[in-house]
């Protein structure tokens, strides 16, 4: 998909460039000028052009018990207490095998409360790609996430993929190209240019400047604050030239100041969602939140979704029943507050626009440990699912465990580099030209050809 | 390096920059207090003595079944959530009225050795947690008074050592029902090992990874790790539910809820760690004490520890030069005594660098802690402390992982979400304005109600709310509220416009808070 816009329409109809042309803040500003001469594959406008979801199991999923290799040897000896069987009901996979890192087939199951990625499996809407890692996989999870979130894998990260995906192909695009429903922003997000931008908030009903208690006449102070950080006055832009740690709590107050409106808007516009099914914990509460932006036209092209919990250390399954547990809440969760956003984007007439990936910082050990758990591991699968997603299709190789049990100390290999799926999203999915991939990703793999997840 | 900022070099502005690290900031009586004391004075009094409360936490006890070592509700574990709001509240108390340093230490290791209230579960769940915190409170307040104070609670299984030393830190938290229930520790036998406390123990607590402070150090392996998880095998907690009918718990001398060694249970094998076969006595490598010796011992624990405390009490980004002549001072000189090291820190050159002053983004709890300080608020209610630490990310109880909070490290911060920004934006009319709409409850905006006013007479004196004086008075909030900054042309404009405004509107009291309100919310306040 390559949308090609004017830059300059596309400016000034968004939400925040009604008041754009001169008060622009400056960090914002100074993109506008050459704005044209990279008109190639800009982000989305709001209500059209294609809108990238991660979603992000934290803890490290173990996805040996997420996608069953329900007849291997090595997976039945190495657990015996937690292993899923056909007996608890998993959903095997009977269309396709998945191709073994071992030569031969690996068949496969969805964990029995995955049932509507069993569904989406099926209707061709959700791929997925088998031993994704990257090469001396760190089994910490705070610098494992790290290589996730920057792409740059053992080397000392400084920015995020997704920060200098916007500051490479979205100059002078709107404030809030990029959310993320949370309290915390991600590192994926930071970009060091300091132009990207990115939004994080949890709850857009105070993500505002209303003021209802005080002084009566005044509803908001929205422009007053906007008046003293700078954002309306002609020439002292409120960006400091001297102090960088000033200038980037000033344009996060800029960014906030901004992105408010636009995220106020778009939910405003976006209204009432039309699924009525869904659940009320706390992913499915930010998921509605991007639903409910995606419904109101948002401008945004990222999404960016978390779940944490994943660290199953122990009780990843409960004695003598593997099918309840932390593990399966947590699947349970995810599949019943994924499957409400599905069901929502397809009646909003939204699936064929998105695309979700879903994606941890490692996998888990082959072996289970001695508390009814698993320890850090290395490589995962990752699920790709949307209207376009090339899907009911398995990408990479399943690891080979009784190699892996021999030589990786239990944890799986990769065979496919997570920087291979991130580029054929960007590159398949958002337009973004093969020509920009140096940029984007100063770090690449051996292996870096797109792995054609999205149908032409 | 690390030299001492000669006498002749101290200015207000250093006094300022010490009163915002060493504590929460001062009222500008406090400054100027702090600056006649002279450097070395100064940071004595900064670091031993009181400032303007008092050390002793005793004003501050817990609540009575806090402090029993039964269950204090019978079996019945109610209200949790009542409980959960009585100990944020309480944690938020004490940085409000410690000492300011052990305050501000207290922040750190909540931080360092960040536990989880799920994992904790809910039987153990409050007499862990206030266990723990008196624990990290005790080293927070190190031997302020001179004395070694016996140990208490879970730490009785630790030998040598005294409150206020790092190492002897790590020994407490290892044996801590909090932290063996958060890191799995009660799970992890040597017939089934679990290595979740022996990774987390190398990377957070002591050796950390990457080559941010050190290049020369060696990082540790993977077999360390596997070495540490053995080592740390059989500690386990003795269930408080088990102590009906035969008192076994008693005959083994064991209180209800202790933690203890299970010597059957533990992988008593010798080990390598860290490139060490043996002790430095000749013994074999053993148990867990033994891995937090040596890892002690190791340059890049003096190394990692020393760049996470000047980051949290300095900037960002020290050189490996600085952390190598920090790590000497922690180690070498100072035995891992934290308030020595404190001291050497505060009196350093290096500390009162350009670089240095203004290059912090508040976190959540000095933001809190200092706004209260500045206008002599009182601490919010339960409910509020509970609904702002929501809306601002900061929730003790439940850090966002293991590793704690995001680090307060300038650009990049990672504490300034969009949604935060709103709200450190909107929050001080809770305290000009009486905003409680702010809060997402009508619980919390309720108990709000009978909350004490601003005592603005002392803030902002009648005499200067004039609108000629309008120079005056803002000379007066900047040294309360921004000292070492200067505000721009442009913004003395907007905020004169608008105290006028205000002023001729509403009368000059409200001018007064409309002034605050605005000054507080510039982005120059979230920066010390």
């Amino acid at each position: 998909m390559n949308l090609k816009l004017n830059r300059r329409d596309f400016v000034a109809k968004s939400v925040w460039g009604a008041t754009a042309s001169l008060s622009l803040p400056g960090f914002l500003q100074q993109t506008l000028f050459n704005l044209d001469a990279r008109a190639q594959s800009l982000p989305s406008p709001g209500g059209e052009g294609p809108i990238f979801l991660l979603m992000e199991m934290a803890g490290g999923n173990d996805t040996l018990n997420t996608l069953v290799p329900h007849s291997n040897s090595t997976y039945n000896e190495e657990r015996p207490d937690i292993r899923l069987t056909e007996a608890n009901g998993i959903l095997k996979i009977t269309d396709k095998d998945s191709p073994s890192a071992a030569g031969g087939i690996e068949p496969l199951a969805f964990h029995p409360n995955l049932s509507s990625f069993n569904n989406l499996w099926k209707d061709g809407d959700l791929g997925i790609i088998n031993g994704v890692g990257y090469p001396n996989a760190n089994l910490s999870h705070f610098t494992s996430f790290d290589y996730w979130h920057s792409a740059e894998p053992n080397s000392i990260v400084k920015d995020g993929w997704i920060g200098r995906y916007l500051d490479n192909q979205c100059d002078g695009c709107g404030a809030t190209t990029g959310i993320f429903i949370n309290r915390r922003p991600t590192f994926a997000f930071k970009s060091s240019k300091g132009v990207s931008p990115t939004v994080t908030f949890s709850n857009p009903q105070y993500f505002n400047w209303s003021d209802r208690a005080s002084l009566g006449r005044e509803k908001s102070l929205e422009r007053f604050y906007r008046n003293l950080i700078g954002l309306d006055h002609q020439v002292d832009d409120g960006i400091s030239q001297e102090d960088d740690t000033l200038a980037y709590v000033q344009r996060a107050a800029h960014s906030a100041m901004i992105s408010t409106e636009s995220v106020q808007t778009a939910m405003a516009e976006g209204g009432e969602l039309l699924y009525g099914g869904w659940p009320s914990d706390g992913l499915a509460n930010s998921l509605k939140v991007i639903a409910q932006l995606i419904k109101g036209r948002s401008e945004t092209s990222i999404y960016y979704a978390r779940q944490g919990g994943y660290d199953t250390h122990n009780n990843q399954v409960a004695a003598g029943d593997p099918l309840t547990g932390r593990h399966a809440t947590l699947l349970n969760t995810l599949d019943n507050s994924l499957d409400a956003f599905v069901q929502e984007m397809k009646a909003q007439g939204n699936w064929d626009r998105v695309v979700i990936l879903t994606f941890s910082e490692f996998g888990r050990k082959v072996i289970q440990n001695g508390s009814l758990g698993t320890d850090h591991g290395a490589a995962e699968s990752l699920f790709v699912m949307g209207g376009k997603v090339a899907g009911n299709q398995f990408y990479g190789l399943y690891p080979d465990l009784a190699e892996d049990k021999r030589v990786k100390r239990h944890s799986m290999d990769f065979n496919v580099d997570f920087r291979t799926v991130y580029r054929s999203i960007l590159e398949e999915w958002m337009g973004v030209p093969a020509s920009a991939m140096p940029e984007i990703f100063p770090a690449q793999p051996v292996n870096f050809d797109p792995l054609n997840i999205i149908t032409a | 390096m690390l030299d001492p900022l000669p006498q002749e070099s101290w200015s207000r502005r250093h006094a300022n920059h010490l009163l915002l690290r060493a504590g929460f900031g001062g009222t500008p009586e406090e400054q100027e207090a702090l600056f006649q004391l002279g450097v070395e004075q100064g940071v004595e009094a900064a670091v031993d003595f009181l400032l303007e409360t008092t050390e002793d936490w005793s004003g501050l006890p817990w609540p009575e079944w806090a402090l029993s070592e039964e269950d204090p509700n019978g079996f019945t574990f109610g209200n949790q959530g009542l409980r959960r709001r009585q100990f944020n509240h309480w944690y938020f108390k004490n940085l409000k009225e410690g000492q300011p340093l052990a305050s501000k230490l207290l922040k750190f290791f909540v931080d360092h050795f960040a536990i989880d209230s799920a994992p904790i579960g809910q039987y153990y769940r409050f007499i862990g947690l206030f266990r723990y915190m008196e624990m990290l409170r005790k080293h927070a307040a190190g031997n302020v008074a001179g004395t070694d104070q016996p140990f208490e609670g879970d730490e009785r299984l630790v030998g040598s050592g005294h409150y206020g030393n790092f190492r002897t830190m790590v020994k407490h938290v290892s044996w801590s029902i909090a932290m063996i229930r958060t890191l799995d520790l009660y799970v992890s036998t040597s017939r089934s090992i679990n290595e979740n406390f022996g990774r987390e123990l190398l990377e957070l607590f002591t050796l950390g990874i990457g080559n941010a402070y050190t290049n020369e150090d060696d990082e540790y392996t993977e077999e360390d790790v596997g070495a540490a998880a053995e080592a740390f095998t059989g500690r386990k907690i003795w269930n408080f539910r088990y102590d009906t009918g035969v008192n076994q718990a008693e005959s083994r001398g064991l209180h209800p809820a202790a933690t203890y060694q299970n010597v059957n249970l533990q992988d008593r094998s010798p080990k390598e760690f860290y490139g060490n076969t043996k002790m430095s006595d000749g013994s074999d490598i053993v148990d867990g004490d033994d891995i937090i010796e040596l890892a002690f011992q190791s340059n890049r624990c003096a190394k990692h520890l020393s760049w996470k405390m000047w980051r949290y009490f300095a900037s960002p980004e020290p050189s490996k030069e600085l952390v190598a002549a920090l790590a000497s001072r922690l180690r070498d000189t100072h035995d891992y005594e934290i308030r020595p090291f404190l001291k050497d820190l505060f009196l350093s050159e290096e500390f009162y660098d350009e670089t240095v002053i203004n290059s912090q983004i508040k976190d959540a709890g000095d933001f809190i802690t200092c706004l209260e300080t500045q206008l002599g608020a009182a601490l919010p209610t339960q409910d509020a402390m509970e609904d702002i630490m929501q809306q601002l990310g900061y929730e003790i109880l439940f850090p966002p992982s293991i590793a704690g909070w995001p680090e307060p490290d300038g650009e990049g911060n990672t504490w300034l979400a969009t949604g935060s920004m709103v709200f450190r934006m909107n929050m001080p009319s809770i305290w000009s304005h009486r905003n409680f709409d702010i809060f997402t409850t009508a619980r919390t905006r309720n108990s709000m109600a009978e909350y004490a006013d601003i005592d603005w007479e002392q803030i902002a004196p009648s005499n200067l709310r004039a609108i000629e004086s309008f120079p005056l008075l803002l000379d007066t909030l900047t040294a309360r509220f921004l000292p070492n900054r200067s505000l721009r042309k442009s913004q003395v404009r907007s905020l004169l416009d608008r105290y006028t405004t205000v002023t001729e509107q509403l009368g000059s009291i409200e001018g007064v808070k409309e002034l605050v309100r605005l000054l507080l919310a510039l982005p120059e306040y979230q920066i010390q």
